[in-house]
């Protein structure tokens, strides 16, 4: 049953950086799995990862990465043994992605319109389809039926013949509705402006709208919430929790912000030095969190619903990833640090049920 | 408690010029008529959206910036007309922390003689045996130790970094400090320390802090009493727990509901502020919040409310609204 539930599993992958100081080793043998339909939530520090190994897995790495080893199996297939042409043909119709900063990655010269019809017009077979059933139905055709035809796309035959103009109709009156899906105040005002016209959170709307307009099976969002307010914040992760029931995606949520994830997320997992150091359902590894490192990381964070007199800092500081810590590379850091530690990575094992924990301390 | 610093109706406006004679045509107002006192050996907290106008009100009260309009008192001191020699011995006493500790610091000085020169400046110390003295003592209570005192900045952390604009600022032996999101650009491991050290030195030096940021976990932590900033006003100005616990605003309301807990099992109330902060340039009439607010009335949309006080608790709203069933009385 779980092993079907998969839709990706990254086993112990290891990426560098060769750059004129050295060899960045920022990946260090990473083991991930993302069950469908799920939100996870991949937290650390800066430096910890958590954006190359989203890069890996969208096949979008700079020129001086290399892949040192590990497999991603995304339904099965090895993305890391796919031509550069076949993951270009994934990353369009099955991953997507939303980065931090939507200003760099919305074409500051096109409307949001050309932008998002562009999309949909990769398949002109589906809006075909949609015109023709709304021809046969007599109904609107909305995103969320097409969302449904995911699995079973039976084309209706029928000796319906569908003009060109039709289809561009309808793609537009697609975008309109999943632009109010996404909440989009003003939707049909908001396809003729430009990205610059838009703020913050309606920028990032417009990223989220497309790229869930290919209905991806894997959705990464990247640090979606740190360049905007507060209240903003909300009204996405809001979002982001209704998208979950609406949409056949499961998403990685790439965030440094604990409170952020534990608003969100179904299982979390924790990253430190370029390893997976824990992961457990949300509500587990708050309860009962094993590794030091995520202990610490707890404590050295303010809670508004419990404050504390004073908060407990974690000593030292992130990792320099040219000359890593031998052995666990918390080590350093870490108050229970042992020989064993200074000497041998500890796996990724599960304590508890369903709680993975890397650390001698526990297990090992 | 004494009051240390006054603000009355303190407003920075940035013109807009356009066409060839560079016509003013309009005003950003980042600042536009705030009104607080921060008292002696307290940690006053200043939260807002970005845009909101934090730091612009930061550089004004430093005098950085020179505010359009209003007054600043400090312990006594008119701020706004000081000129010279009195406004320099005024910046000895308040001083200011920066955001990015990255572009706060010379990269060609080393830490020695960037703590050195400040003393200079201000006279602080008499002989340069003093100076170094001193800058060594700081550096040690800023956790850091004698073999840092000869590097570069860029041979330090982020965090570290921060600790040495700490010392810097305490060489002077100042009363009061505006800390401008101190930790905004250090990792969650590192921000504690920081945060740590920040509550030990204002004990140890006796220092009062005007606190901004737009994390407000973070303000919740460190301060004794918070403001709540909207478009260049004030909102809504009590103690800490009042503004955190029990809002009167309906702003501060929705923004405290909107702060992420890092607790899956918090029952959280889910209200949600619909919109965007408006531009400054065209601000709304009446009250400045209507057009988000759920509660608004015609009323609010043409007459402003103005900062009033009732138990300590300052509030710039037309109604008293009661959350939890809709309810608002005038």
């Amino acid at each position: 049953m779980k092993e079907r539930n998969r839709v990706l599993e990254i086993k112990d992958l290891k990426v560098n950086f060769h750059t004129y100081r050295g060899e960045v080793k920022a990946l260090n043998g990473v083991n991930l799995n993302l069950y469908k339909r799920e939100i996870l939530g991949l937290v650390g520090e800066s430096g910890c990862g958590k954006s190359v190994t989203a890069l890996t897995v969208l096949g979008l790495l700079p020129e001086n990465a290399y892949i040192e080893g590990g497999e991603i199996l995304f339904r099965g297939e090895d993305l890391l043994k796919k031509s550069a042409g076949d993951i270009r043909l994934l990353r369009a119709d099955e991953l997507a992605t939303v980065f931090q900063d939507p200003l760099t990655y919305l074409n500051p010269v096109l409307k949001i319109e050309t932008q998002l019809v562009e999309v949909f017009m990769l398949d002109k077979k589906l809006l075909k389809q949609a015109v023709i059933a709304q021809k046969t139905h007599g109904k609107n055709v909305t995103f969320t039926d097409i969302l449904s035809w995911k699995n079973d796309s039976v084309m209706e035959s029928t000796n319906l013949k569908v003009s060109r103009g039709e289809v561009k109709k309808m793609a537009k009156d697609l975008c309109v509705d999943l632009l109010r899906l996404v909440k989009m105040p003003d939707a049909e005002r908001i396809l003729s402006q430009y990205p610059f016209e838009l703020s913050g959170g309606m920028r990032q709307r417009a990223m989220i709208a497309m790229a869930l307009a290919r209905r991806p099976s894997l959705f990464i969002a990247d640090e979606i919430t740190t360049a905007v307010d507060v209240t903003i914040q909300a009204q996405i992760l809001h979002l982001m929790r209704e998208l979950r029931d609406k949409i056949d995606a499961s998403t990685i949520m790439i965030t440094h912000d604990l409170s952020v994830a534990a608003e969100i997320a179904d299982r979390i997992a924790v990253m430190y030095g370029g390893n997976v150091v824990e992961v457990s359902s949300t509500v587990e590894i708050f309860r009962n969190p094993l590794h030091p490192y995520t202990k610490m990381l707890m404590k050295a964070i303010p809670n508004v619903k419990k404050p504390v007199k004073k908060l407990k800092s974690i000593p030292g500081t992130v990792p320099e990833m040219i000359n890593p810590p031998s052995g666990c590379r918390f080590h350093p850091r870490c108050p229970f640090a042992m020989d064993k530690c200074k000497k041998e990575r500890p796996k990724l094992l599960e304590a508890v049920e369903k709680h993975e924990v890397a650390c001698y301390l526990i297990k090992g | 408690m004494e009051d240390l610093l006054i603000v009355k109706d303190l407003k920075t406006w940035f013109p807009i010029k356009s066409g060839i004679i560079q016509r003013t045509v309009g005003n950003v107002k980042a600042v536009d008529g705030i009104s607080f006192t921060v008292r002696k050996g307290e940690t006053f907290g200043l939260v807002g959206e970005s845009g909101s106008g934090k730091t612009t009100a930061a550089r004004s009260i430093m005098r950085l910036i020179e505010p359009t309009e209003g007054e600043i008192h400090f312990n006594g001191i008119n701020v706004t007309i000081a000129k010279g020699g009195n406004l320099r011995k005024l910046r000895r006493r308040m001083q200011i922390i920066f955001q990015d500790p990255y572009a706060s610091l010379d990269p060609r000085q080393t830490v020695n003689s960037m703590l050195v020169e400040a003393m200079k400046i201000h006279g602080v110390t008499k002989s340069r045996n003093e100076s170094h003295e001193r800058a060594l003592k700081l550096l040690n209570k800023v956790g850091l130790s004698e073999e840092h005192l000869y590097r570069f900045p860029h041979e330090f952390s982020g965090g570290q970094r921060q600790r040495i604009a700490v010392a810097r600022v305490l060489t002077l032996n100042p009363d009061f400090l505006i800390l401008d999101e101190p930790t905004s650009f250090l990792d969650v491991s590192v921000q504690a320390s920081v945060l740590n050290l920040l509550k030990d030195l204002q004990k140890d030096f006796d220092l009062t802090y005007l606190f901004i940021s737009h994390n407000l976990a973070v303000v919740h932590h460190m301060s004794k009493r918070v403001a709540v900033m909207y478009l260049g006003r004030l909102m809504e100005v009590a103690e800490r727990d009042a503004i955190y616990d029990s809002p009167k605003h309906p702003y501060t309301y929705h923004l405290m509901a909107a702060i992420p807990v890092p607790d899956p099992e918090f029952e959280k109330e889910e209200v949600l502020l619909t919109g965007d902060v408006p531009s400054p340039v065209d601000i709304p009439p009446g009250c400045r919040f209507h057009p988000r607010c759920p509660y608004a009335t015609d009323k609010c949309k043409k007459e402003e409310p103005i900062l009033e006080e009732k138990d300590e608790h300052w509030v710039a709203c037309h109604y008293n609204i009661d959350f939890k069933s809709g309810e608002k009385k005038p």
